[in-house]
């Protein structure tokens, strides 16, 4: 091996180690792009799996659904999960437009979670005041987690599937520090019910 | 003179009337009041835990540990919900207890991040300086010392190489 063979080895040698000696300094100013950023929304059954879902459900009987925010933003997030009451007639929120639902929200859970972190609440809710007749029902009552709450809901009977639907969902909110209050984060899970008077 | 006395009398009483609806007028029912009371509590304690948040976010930017912060905005935050609640139910007492309630957890959360805030730029500071002198005086002295093994190695190539005996060789054919 030539001289000029061992200075290159040498300059090598010297690059790798400055750059391993810089790894500190460079780790101050380079950041290197993080992975997808994203929150999940999600709902389980009374076992804590995605199964068991109410569907047929009756008045005065209560009912048992996990409710669950998971964040991925690479900070602490400030969610609001608004729990809505819909027929079939009225407005779902648009995923696809990022529009919430026009409907007014019942109840609501204020969460903060840092990144990484999950959370999940027992969401407890029945129906009083229904009453049908003449191919349409009403739902007077929904009562959320020991809240009563008055809705006058009405529905007409679904010939197709056999029952009057409403639709229990919950719309993900968070909070925007720029414009200092909350937005709609695209995310809603829904529970499909088929109500009837006891 | 009795009629007179009866005339003043009167207008006394007209007088009072309409200072009492008057006041009634302008400051409205005490039950109103009171749920306005209420609301503007709430609508406060809302606009606190916002704050607190943002004062917490800060901290974590600054790197900051806020796992214990995050812990009590979530009771600041459920407070609140029980405030929002009570209010729709008509139960201003109940709100406004509540929505003082989670000020105070906000308040403190928000004192408390803006310490931790500190804190944290004061370490990231010490941090920042030892990594940098670190990297300074490695490069410098690995390339000193890499410097001074290149002198010697070649040297000791050079000398090797001169006191090299010529090798002889033979041709067999």
């Amino acid at each position: 091996m030539k001289l000029e063979d061992y200075k290159q080895v040498f300059a090598a040698v010297g690059l790798v180690g400055v750059l391993l000696f810089a790894t500190p300094a460079l780790g101050l100013v380079v950041h290197l792009p993080s992975g997808q950023k994203f929150s999940e929304l999600w709902v389980l059954g009374s076992g804590h799996m995605a199964e068991d879902y109410p569907f047929n459900v009756r008045e005065n009987e209560s009912y048992l659904v996990y409710l669950g925010v998971d964040n991925h933003l690479s900070s602490s997030a400030y969610y609001e999960v608004i729990v809505k009451f819909a027929n079939q007639s009225e407005s779902l929120p648009d995923t696809t437009a990022g529009v919430p639902s026009s409907l007014p929200g019942l109840y609501e859970y204020r969460v903060f979670l840092q990144d990484g972190q999950s959370w999940e609440q027992p969401l407890t809710f029945s129906f009083s005041q229904v009453s049908a007749a003449q191919n349409r029902s009403v739902v007077g009552g929904l009562r959320v987690n020991g809240v009563t709450l008055s809705v006058e809901k009405p529905e007409v009977w679904d010939d197709g599937n056999g029952g009057y639907f409403y639709e229990v969902f919950m719309e993900l909110w968070i909070y925007n520090v720029a414009s200092d209050a909350f937005q709609f984060h695209n995310r809603f899970v829904g529970l499909w019910l088929n109500v009837t008077a006891s | 003179m009795k009629g007179l006395l009866r005339q003043r009398a009167k207008s006394l009483a007209w007088l009072l009337l309409v200072l009492i609806v008057a006041g009634l007028l302008s400051y409205g029912s005490p039950c109103a009041k009171g749920a306005d009371d209420a609301s503007g509590s709430v609508g406060n304690a809302d606009a606190a835990v916002r704050q607190a948040f943002n004062a917490a976010l800060d901290a974590e930017r600054a790197g900051a540990n806020v796992s214990g912060l995050i812990v009590r905005l979530n009771e600041a935050g459920a407070v609140l919900v029980e405030a929002e609640v009570a209010l729709g139910d008509g139960n201003s007492s109940e709100a406004a207890s509540k929505a003082g309630q989670c000020v105070g957890i906000a308040e403190s959360v928000r004192s408390e991040a803006d310490a931790l805030k500190t804190s944290a730029l004061d370490g990231a500071q010490t941090v920042f300086w030892m990594y940098l002198t670190f990297s300074v005086v490695g490069i410098a002295v690995f390339v000193a010392v890499l410097a001074l093994v290149w002198r010697r190695f070649k040297r000791d190539h050079v000398e090797k190489t001169l006191s090299m005996k010529p090798e002889v060789a033979h041709n067999e054919a």
